[in-house]
């Protein structure tokens, strides 16, 4: 009984595999790419994937990878892009010259209305979501 | 001038995440993948609460609505 038991324990779910979770991953993102920015559509799409995303995440129906119980010295130099990024971006947004010296999001912004590239955000920030989910 | 400033500064912050991140794979590297970082911050609670995955979980939700539904 308890071998039996061990053996479905064991066994990974058939959507958590890779085959599975990356063509819906994909659907998702190409269903994304379609929404134009402001639009009620899109503000529910993201808030309908991201909360089934954060529902998963603080349930414990998704298996975890085992997470470090301390950081290794050299985390320290992840300090230095994101303090690049977090002084350029502080200081584009306060200045708030518009296009003169433009924040991130604004620089983003024609990029993503291509709907191909739209969908290949949509994916990033799902496979991402994904893996924090799964961690 | 500006204009070029910010953007040359927001693709050398993207380009040391990449040299971050690919050294970070290297075999016996000291330095944490960023999914190990995060998973990391993730394991922070208080008491029953895992404060540090709500955290986590937010900010990726609100950065995917600010570029994708705004």
């Amino acid at each position: 009984m308890d071998h039996s038991r061990e053996l479905t324990a064991e066994a990974p779910r058939t959507w958590d595999r890779p085959v599975v979770s990356v063509p819906v991953l994909i659907s998702l993102s190409l269903v994304g790419g379609q929404l134009p920015s402001f639009s009620a559509q899109a503000n529910l799409y993201t808030f309908g994937t991201g909360g089934a995303l954060i529902w998963l995440g603080l349930s414990n129906r998704v298996p975890r990878r085992p997470a470090p119980r301390r950081l290794a010295p050299g985390a320290v130099w992840w300090l230095l892009p994101a303090a690049v990024f977090g002084v350029l971006e502080g200081a584009t947004f306060v200045l708030s010259v518009g296009d003169d010296f433009p924040t991130f999001s604004r620089l983003a912004d024609p990029l993503l209305d291509d709907e191909l590239v739209r969908s290949t955000a949509w994916f990033a920030w799902l496979a991402a979501f994904w893996g924090l989910v799964r961690r | 001038m500006m204009r070029a400033l910010a953007i040359g500064g927001f693709l050398t912050a993207v380009l040391l995440f990449t040299a971050v991140e690919w050294a970070s794979r290297r075999e016996g590297s000291r330095v944490p993948t960023l999914g190990d970082v995060c998973a990391f911050v993730m394991r922070y609670e208080v008491g029953p609460v895992p404060v540090g995955r709500i955290g986590l979980f937010g900010f990726w939700w609100w950065l995917g609505w600010h570029f994708l539904a705004r």
